[in-house]
């Protein structure tokens, strides 16, 4: 008795599946089995960045995987800090810089990156220096000396930070970043004074600040953050400017009197980095997987001219492209890597160098004045 | 019927309830007020006090805070350029809100929109306009240049010039709109009658029209000084390195440093300065008018 009450149970619910299943045929096609597959948040910057990676990242990870990609942002440390302290984490993925990954290491807001879950030979192609315990290096951007072509026509723009240090022979208004999460540029101030590229490292900071005090005359503008700097260049209210060159690039090609001379640039990645608490980690390694291919970082160079990390990328690119991208070989070889090691180190009072030069910064700005 | 008769009682006795206690209406406000202000103004006073691990109160901060003078410089810089744009609203302000309210309705009605316009265009907008008309190849430049008037382009821009300009445009109508108040409700009668009794226009507006029009210059002064203490972007966008405000830097405390305690503090170092200045406003004013609910 039992047994046949059993079997019945189970036959009508059976029949009852078989019916749903009948009727719900026709929109099992429509809406294919997605939700099942989950979804991710990546923060990012908004804007022509992310449309850019919406069209060559999000959408076909989305048609490859069945994965859902949600956008958001801006990945600020602040907002990050609000949801891990809250324990309402709604971001997986950040699109970020080491300044800002730092920031989030020490105050525990980040998952280590699971590098053995990574893509071995995709990983090969990306430097060793962008593997960073917290952030795995992506889009690369640097700090150029880019300046107004109407003020320096036909090559004669500075060429060296010495140059740019130097107010008598390349006269002309400076702009220099500060505040806005940016460490002073010190390996620039070092540079100027004499210390090789290569052997920037361990910042003598003392020297360094030495040096940035004779460049303080020289600035007009300290800017607070790089759409401002591109916008005192282009009106030819700054003739010189450090500021990020993959955005002076942006609006040369939109026409602005403006252009960039990569040589002695310092180079520093986006990372993608792993915000604590995220729940999707299958889908995460999934993602980055597949946005660490040379072919898909090409397509996205093509349309932001920020480098690629993939040094794969230049075989799906052309010569002209890759002029114009920092990561490209013979601009590689002109710059050199911010060390996120030596930023990140923690000092004698327990804050990192990146915090304890920000703070001097406001310091030497403020009493200096 | 009985059954509608029963159920009309109690709503009788709520409407009565509310009547006889007026200030339950009001409690929604005040839930609203308490989660929205004071809530986070005591998460505010947790973070700047709060020991380190989980071991009680610290003074940490505040000790922080008066040992570090890069601070002080900077709240010396706030106040500075508060007192000194409060002092332009005054004199720019004063002569302004007079004529809106001694001339004629046509004329007062243009002053006024001239006033009001700028007044609900966004902050950030007037001040790269701003830039736009003050730099070195900006509009005014150009034309002072232009008309031989100076030899080269005139430093208007990032340095203490352009912050002054910028912030006196935008903090204005605070100025205005509450001396104008006063002034427009001045029962005309009473300069005439100075005159009649033979005093000069010049003694008729020194004793009587400025004396009784001074709660309105207090009022509009000390709105002007209190947004100019709090104000962020003008200074940061039109200002030099001398022009280093306290919110800028509370800024960088919060988003770049986290230091979430040592902002709060700095925080709550400004509100309580910001309170200093109203209450020196409200014992000369009287808190109603500044915060302009003004009894008629």
């Amino acid at each position: 008795m039992t047994d046949r009450s059993g079997l019945s149970r189970r036959s009508i619910l059976l029949g009852g599946a078989g019916a749903s299943l009948t009727i719900a045929s026709p929109f099992v096609h429509v809406t294919p089995a997605r939700a099942d597959k989950g979804e991710i948040v990546v923060a990012g910057w908004g804007g022509s960045r992310t449309t850019a990676m919406r069209e060559v990242m999000f959408t076909p990870f989305e048609k490859a995987t069945g994965i859902r990609v949600r956008d958001d942002g801006p990945p600020e440390a602040a907002k990050v800090k609000a949801m891990v302290d809250s324990g309402n984490v709604t971001w997986d993925i950040l699109d970020t810089d080491i300044p800002a990954i730092l920031a989030m290491v020490n105050a525990k807001l980040l998952e280590p990156i699971d590098y053995s879950k990574l893509d071995k030979a995709k990983l090969g192609k990306i430097p060793p220096v962008l593997h960073h315990p917290y952030g795995l290096g992506h889009l690369i951007y640097s700090f150029n000396i880019v300046y107004n072509t109407k003020a320096f026509p036909n090559g004669t723009q500075p060429k060296t930070w010495a140059d740019v240090w130097d107010g008598v022979k390349f006269k002309g208004a400076r702009s220099f970043p500060f505040r806005g999460g940016l460490s002073p540029q010190l390996e620039f101030a070092a540079i100027a004074d004499g210390v090789p590229a290569d052997k920037v490292y361990p910042l003598d900071i003392e020297r360094a600040w030495a040096s940035h005090d004779k460049l303080r005359p020289l600035v007009t503008k300290w800017y607070a953050n790089h759409a401002e700097a591109i916008q005192l260049l282009s009106s030819g209210e700054i003739d010189i400017c450090c500021t990020i060159g993959p955005r002076g690039l942006v609006a040369k090609k939109e026409g602005a009197p403006i252009d960039v001379e990569f040589a002695g640039g310092k180079l520093a990645p986006d990372n993608w980095a792993i915000v604590k608490g995220s729940r999707n980690a299958e889908a995460v390694y999934q993602f980055l997987n597949f946005v660490i291919d040379g072919k898909v970082q090409a397509e996205l160079a093509k349309r932001i001219p920020y480098g690629p990390s993939s040094q794969d990328a230049f075989a799906h690119l052309s010569e002209a492209e890759a002029k114009e991208l920092n990561t490209s070989p013979d601009n590689l070889a002109k710059q050199f890597w911010t060390d996120i090691d030596w930023w990140g180190k923690t000092a004698e009072n327990g804050k990192t160098n990146n915090e304890n030069q920000i703070e001097r910064y406001a310091r030497w700005m403020v009493k200096r004045g | 019927m009985t059954l509608v008769a029963a159920s009309a009682v109690p709503s009788v006795k709520a409407a009565r309830a509310w009547r006889a206690r007026p200030g339950l209406m009001i409690a929604g406000a005040l839930a609203f007020c308490a989660i929205v202000y004071l809530l986070p103004m005591l998460s505010l006073f947790g973070w700047a006090f709060q020991g380190q691990g989980s071991s009680g109160a610290s003074l940490a901060q505040l000790s922080r805070l008066i040992g570090d003078d890069t601070y002080h410089y900077a709240f010396f810089t706030t106040f500075k350029i508060a007192a000194i744009t409060t002092l332009i609203c005054a004199l720019i302000g004063y002569p302004y809100a007079y004529l809106m309210a001694t001339t004629g309705p046509r004329l007062a009605m243009l002053l006024t929109a001239a006033v009001m316009i700028p007044f609900w265009t966004s902050v950030l907008a007037r001040s790269l306009a701003w830039m736009i008309l003050l730099g070195r190849k900006g509009v005014v430049n150009e034309w002072l240049t232009g008309l031989g008037l100076l030899e080269r382009p005139a430093a208007l821009l990032f340095n203490s010039i352009g912050v002054q300009i910028g912030m006196v445009h935008v903090l204005l109508p605070f100025m205005v709109l509450p001396i104008w108040s006063i002034l427009s409700r001045l029962d005309p009668g009473l300069p005439r009658a100075a005159r009649s009794l033979g005093a000069s226009p010049a003694a008729a507006f020194i004793h009587v029209t400025l004396p009784l029009s001074l709660p309105g210059l207090a009022a509009g002064a000390t709105l002007v000084f209190m947004f100019a203490i709090g104000f962020y972007i003008t200074p940061a966008l039109l200002g030099g390195p001398n022009d280093l405000t306290i919110a800028s830097l509370i800024e960088m405390v919060v988003r770049d440093l986290l230091d979430w305690p040592f902002g709060a503090m700095l925080s709550l170092a400004l509100l309580g300065l910001v309170a200093l200045v109203f209450a020196c406003g409200a014992a000369f004013a009287g808190a109603g008018r500044i915060a302009g609910m003004e009894g008629r």
